[in-house]
């Protein structure tokens, strides 16, 4: 009764979230837009990696590969296939290329794995870059691409389904099964959870919005660069959100995302080299104090209440 | 309570702010690089714009169809990203409601927020972006005056070798977009003109180690470098090649010996290095050149970016120009500047489509110290040396 009323709150309070999205523009005006296209973005992106990551807690340190192979098939398609087609391709790329990798990768653990998605994702970058050397293709041009606004709205749609697919992996007996590997990988295995398989299936489908994503962003910039849909700094973001947020509940990539977004949005125009100090300050800080990030403190602060 | 003050106190200071600038300022937008990857090359251009607005303030204002108003610069920090330079333009036109705008730094930059001000009507004279991509930016709104794109570089650099008995090559390449681009149209030209290629390598934007590709240099026997580098590989390739002794008479460097940190660094041992730049303030055709030179040295106290800078100061020039004619209403200043030819520090600017048809592509050699042009011959200022 208690998990259905909680389920029926999410889902409002995401209804509600997304509905606010979508009628931002005419709201508020242009600007605003590409504000909420960030936040939908950081939610889709912090989300699918708390799918895998937040859950077994195997750290990836380079989603952002798979945003990268989302963009890249975006802007080699340009204008050759249809984008209902190109941006969903642009998520099998990066799901295809996320399980090819997952058997190898997921074998080591802690920081050897956290190591090794970092430099995966920077291999794939340069073998990329060499890529469009040798194809003497120094630049993409995206032009005549979609409205921000029909950017936002399909944004705004995998936001609400990364955090859907959360809510309903959390629940069910794979999300348990990673939860289970979090704990320890030994014990699942002897108790019959099929580890392995899982692993594998959790990455994978950590790998398809962002890959959706990536070429959904490919749109949103005229000029195409492999340096750019490849950087790193995607990929440190998208942890930071997760830790500050929380991301054991799907409630926590929101409270993440929303967060930093509010704080680059209040800072970056006046004092950006403040909002970077701040963003260390409070990674150290929940870290420290807070692990299970804003969405733990909110069960504590839930808890206190209903004693 | 000290909130309170605190809160007071900070809307009196905007309040006061407000009055002292409500003499109906001109505000003009941008957005830099003053953070990131691009935060060494950004510099070259600020302090360009920055003293234009000094010195169209200094004499009353920018005109602005027959009326003179002080201008006043809003600008913000893109970190480098050109993603958020396009947010930033988004703001400045519907949040800032800024009158004009200026240019960010780069052709990715250009290029994304090319997109934003044409969804907005917003002209913009841009200046840092050279790419054969410009030419895929629709006309009206947008326009380049740089001479410096690829497609005539190359052939223009092959020419110039050849007239001053280059008989083979050996090439670096960046492999980053512009360098590439560079390779790209200078590869046919060097066969058109019967220059043979000796060594031809690409190498990573973050190279930190030059010296095998320049023993290869050396062992290649070529007569003259070209090295399609960015600045800081330019810098990496002039400490190196010293210690190498890489001693071709004729060696080229692509973007860096332009400014003005590169000659302080290597001084003589610069001397000869041919770059790419189509602009000098001895070119005394150009009677605005000497002048800016000198304004820009007496304001910071070192040379300007002989690329970045004049371009930066020439975009400023032009929009100045055009204001005077047209005032602020987009559609007119769209036209003005789209058909009217203007007296740059650069000589004449006339555009073409979003192409500056006027400036040729040329380039400079540091000869003692000074950056002189030595193509093509009718704008020269010196004879080409061997180094």
């Amino acid at each position: 009764m208690t998990v259905l009323r909680s389920d029926l709150a999410f889902f409002a309070g995401l209804a509600i979230l997304a509905g606010f999205g979508l009628s931002v523009g005419s709201l508020f005006g242009t600007y605003w837009v590409i504000v909420a296209l960030n936040f939908a973005m950081w939610i889709a992106l912090t989300q699918s990696w708390a799918l895998f990551s937040g859950l077994t807690g195997y750290i990836s340190l380079g989603n952002v590969v798979f945003y990268g192979l989302g963009a890249y098939t975006v802007a080699v398609s340009f204008k050759v296939l249809p984008l209902w087609v190109a941006v969903p391709m642009g998520g099998l790329v990066a799901a295809v290329f996320a399980l090819m990798i997952a058997v190898p990768a997921l074998r080591v653990r802690g920081p050897y794995f956290v190591i090794l998605t970092f430099g995966i994702s920077e291999l794939v970058k340069y073998s990329i870059l060499n890529l469009e050397t040798y194809l003497g293709k120094s630049s993409r041009l995206l032009f005549g691409a979609p409205s921000a606004e029909a950017v936002l709205y399909t944004m705004i749609a995998l936001a609400v389904a990364s955090s859907v697919l959360m809510r309903l992996v959390k629940s069910s007996t794979f999300g348990r099964g990673l939860v289970a590997i979090q704990g320890d990988e030994t014990s699942a295995e002897t108790v019959g959870i099929p580890v392995t398989r899982f692993k594998v299936m959790g990455f994978t489908l950590s790998a398809f919005i962002p890959g959706m994503v990536g070429g959904l962003m490919a749109l949103r910039s005229t000029y195409f660069e492999v340096l750019q849909v490849f950087n790193p700094f995607i990929s440190f973001t998208i942890v930071t959100m997760a830790i500050i947020g929380g991301s054991n509940d799907a409630r926590g990539p929101i409270l993440g995302a929303a967060f930093l977004v509010f704080l680059s949005e209040l800072l970056w125009s006046s004092a950006p080299r403040l909002y970077m100090i701040l963003l260390g300050a409070f990674l150290i800080a929940f870290v420290l104090l807070a692990p299970s990030g804003l969405v733990g403190l909110l069960r504590k602060y839930g808890e206190g209440h209903s004693k | 309570m000290t909130l309170r003050n605190t809160v007071l106190g900070a809307v009196a200071l905007t309040m006061l702010a407000g009055v002292a600038s409500a003499q109906d300022a001109v505000k003009i937008g941008y957005s830099i690089a003053n953070t990131g990857l691009f935060s060494q090359a950004a510099p070259s251009q600020v302090t360009a714009y920055e003293l234009w607005a000094e010195q169209v303030n200094a004499e009353g204002g920018l005109e602005v169809a027959g009326e003179k108003r002080p201008v006043e610069l809003i600008w913000y920090d893109d970190e480098s990203d050109p993603a958020k330079a396009a947010q930033i333009y988004e703001k400045l036109i519907s949040d800032d409601e800024v009158d004009l705008l200026l240019a960010p730094w780069g052709t990715p930059h250009h290029l994304n927020v090319a997109g934003v001000v044409e969804s907005h009507g917003f002209p913009m004279v841009g200046n840092t972006a050279a790419s054969v991509a410009i030419r895929e930016v629709s006309p009206g709104n947008v326009w380049f005056p740089t001479s410096a794109i690829p497609d005539k570089v190359g052939p223009e650099l092959a020419a110039f070798a050849k007239s001053e008995g280059i008989g083979s090559v050996a090439i670096l390449a960046n492999v980053l977009p512009f360098a590439q681009e560079n390779l790209q149209f200078l590869l046919p030209a060097l066969e058109e003109q019967g220059i043979e290629v000796k060594m031809n390598e690409n190498y990573p934007p973050d190279i930190s180690d030059m010296t095998s590709l320049l023993a290869q240099v050396k062992a290649s026997g070529a007569d003259a470098v070209i090295a399609l580098s960015y600045p800081a590989d330019s810098f990496l390739y002039m400490g190196q090649a010293k210690e190498l002794g890489i001693d071709q008479p004729f060696q080229f460097l692509l973007v860096g010996p332009t400014i003005s940190a590169f000659q302080g660094a290597f001084g003589a041992d610069a001397d000869g290095i041919v770059t790419l730049g189509h602009w000098s303030p001895h070119q005394a055709d150009w009677e605005r050149a000497k002048p800016f030179y000198d304004a820009y040295v007496a304001k910071y106290g070192f040379a300007p970016d002989y690329l970045d800078s004049a371009l930066a100061y020439m975009s400023a020039e032009i929009l100045e120009a055009a204001v005077a004619q047209a005032g602020l209403d987009h559609e007119k200043l769209r036209d003005v500047i789209s058909t009217s030819t203007f007296d740059t520090i650069n000589g004449p600017v006339r555009f073409d489509g979003v192409e500056n048809v006027e400036t040729p592509t040329a380039f400079l050699q540091l000869q003692g110290g000074e950056m002189h042009l030595i193509w093509p011959g009718d704008i020269a200022t010196s004879e080409y040396q061997n180094r």
